[in-house]
This record gives C-alpha cells, sequence and structure tokens, in this order.
C-alpha cells in the first residue's frame, strides 16, 4: 500500500526543544518509542488525535508539524 | 524492540516449538493416536506452553519496562488488527479445509488433531505478521 504524502518536521522540533529524545516525547503523548519513530520516518500516519498531542507538545500548529506535501 | 514484538517473538517460538514437538511426535510415530501417550505428550505440550509464555512476558516486561505500557498505543493496535485479521483468514480456510478429512474414513482424534493444526498454524501466522509489520513499518 503506497504512503500518504506526509511529511512532518518532528526530528527539527524535537532538535530545537533542547534535543528533545523520541522516548520523552513518546512519554509526553502516551505512545511507544518504536510508534514515534516510525511517525518521524513516515512509516506510520498518526491519528488526528495523536497528531494534535504532538504538535501541543512543541506548541505548534498541526500544520507546522505535519504536511500534505502533494500539490493536488 | 519494543515489548509487543518481543511479545509477537515469544508467542511464535514458544507456539512453534511446543506445538512443533507435538506434531513431531504424531508425524514421525512416536507417539501413537489415540492413546493415553498422545494425551500425556498434548497436556504437557500445553502445559510447557503457558508456563513460558508467562515466564518469558514476566522477564521481558522487566527488560523493557518504559515500553510495556498496560494499554496498546494505537499504532500497536493497528498492527494486532490487521495481524489478526490475516490470521482469521488462515484459522477460517483450515476450519472449511476440515470438511475434506472429515468425509473420509478418518478418527475422531486425527480430526481434532486437524483442527488443532489450523489453530497453531493460524497463531504463528498472526505472530509472524505482528512481527513483519514492526520490522517494515505500518
Amino acid at each position: 500500500m503506497p504512503r500518504p504524502p506526509i511529511a512532518n518536521q518532528i526530528r527539527r522540533l524535537r532538535f530545537e526543544h533542547g534535543e528533545m529524545t523520541q522516548s520523552e516525547l513518546a512519554d509526553s503523548i502516551g505512545m511507544t518509542r518504536q510508534t514515534v519513530a516510525a511517525i518521524e520516518a513516515g512509516k506510520y500516519s498518526p491519528s488526528l488525535e495523536a497528531a494534535f498531542r504532538i504538535s501541543r507538545v512543541f506548541g505548534a500548529a498541526l500544520e507546522d508539524v505535519f504536511q500534505w506535501t502533494d500539490a493536488h | 524492540m519494543s515489548f509487543r514484538e518481543i511479545s509477537a517473538w515469544i508467542t511464535l517460538t514458544s507456539v512453534l516449538g511446543c506445538f512443533g514437538v507435538y506434531f513431531g511426535s504424531l508425524a514421525t510415530g512416536q507417539v501413537r493416536a489415540p492413546s493415553f501417550a498422545t494425551l500425556h505428550l498434548l497436556l504437557l505440550c500445553v502445559s510447557a506452553l503457558v508456563v513460558l509464555q508467562i515466564g518469558l512476558h514476566a522477564v521481558a516486561a522487566r527488560l523493557v519496562p518504559t515500553s510495556a505500557p498496560v494499554l496498546k498505543d494505537e499504532r500497536e493496535q493497528l498492527i494486532q488488527m490487521r495481524a489478526r485479521g490475516l490470521g482469521y483468514y488462515v484459522l477460517m480456510s483450515g476450519v472449511l479445509a476440515l470438511a475434506i478429512p472429515g468425509h473420509m474414513e478418518i478418527s475422531k482424534i486425527d480430526l481434532l488433531n486437524f483442527a488443532l493444526l489450523d489453530v497453531v498454524v493460524a497463531t504463528l501466522v498472526v505472530s509472524a505478521a505482528q512481527i513483519v509489520m514492526f520490522r517494515r513499518g505500518v
């Protein structure tokens, strides 16, 4: 199944927030580190709820964390 | 490796090992069904499976406590759901396939063993599918 054209800025945002580790982010949103790693690598598209949780941790808008990269 | 992936490995290897011994003994003729020896072997294998599952999961929970939350996260739930979906088709196919030996001159115990084999194969498919999805990414 083709992956949806969703990019994310989680790696950059983690770096900008005191080099937050994947484990710290995972703990703050109630997920495992492996799931955060899969989201960050674009292998798994999180639910809307999880996406909002992640953006809240960084104090950013949803669109600043996740972007739909397909032009259509 | 997350606790759930380790759990899938534990299930895959312990089911393969325990029921491998049971079906291996039947296939090589070391025990012959129906007999008390077969029943004893089956009970021994099931008991070993229960002990292995509990023991190895306890060890895994100690080794990776941070990734062993009570609730599965959404990706783990999705992986489990997809893997069980695959296992369901295997189980249903096996149950329908039981009609073939069921219409032949076959003993009840052999038919029961075919059904047990179907459950074992379905369980192995679920565990293997979980491992593949954890590794490949979902």
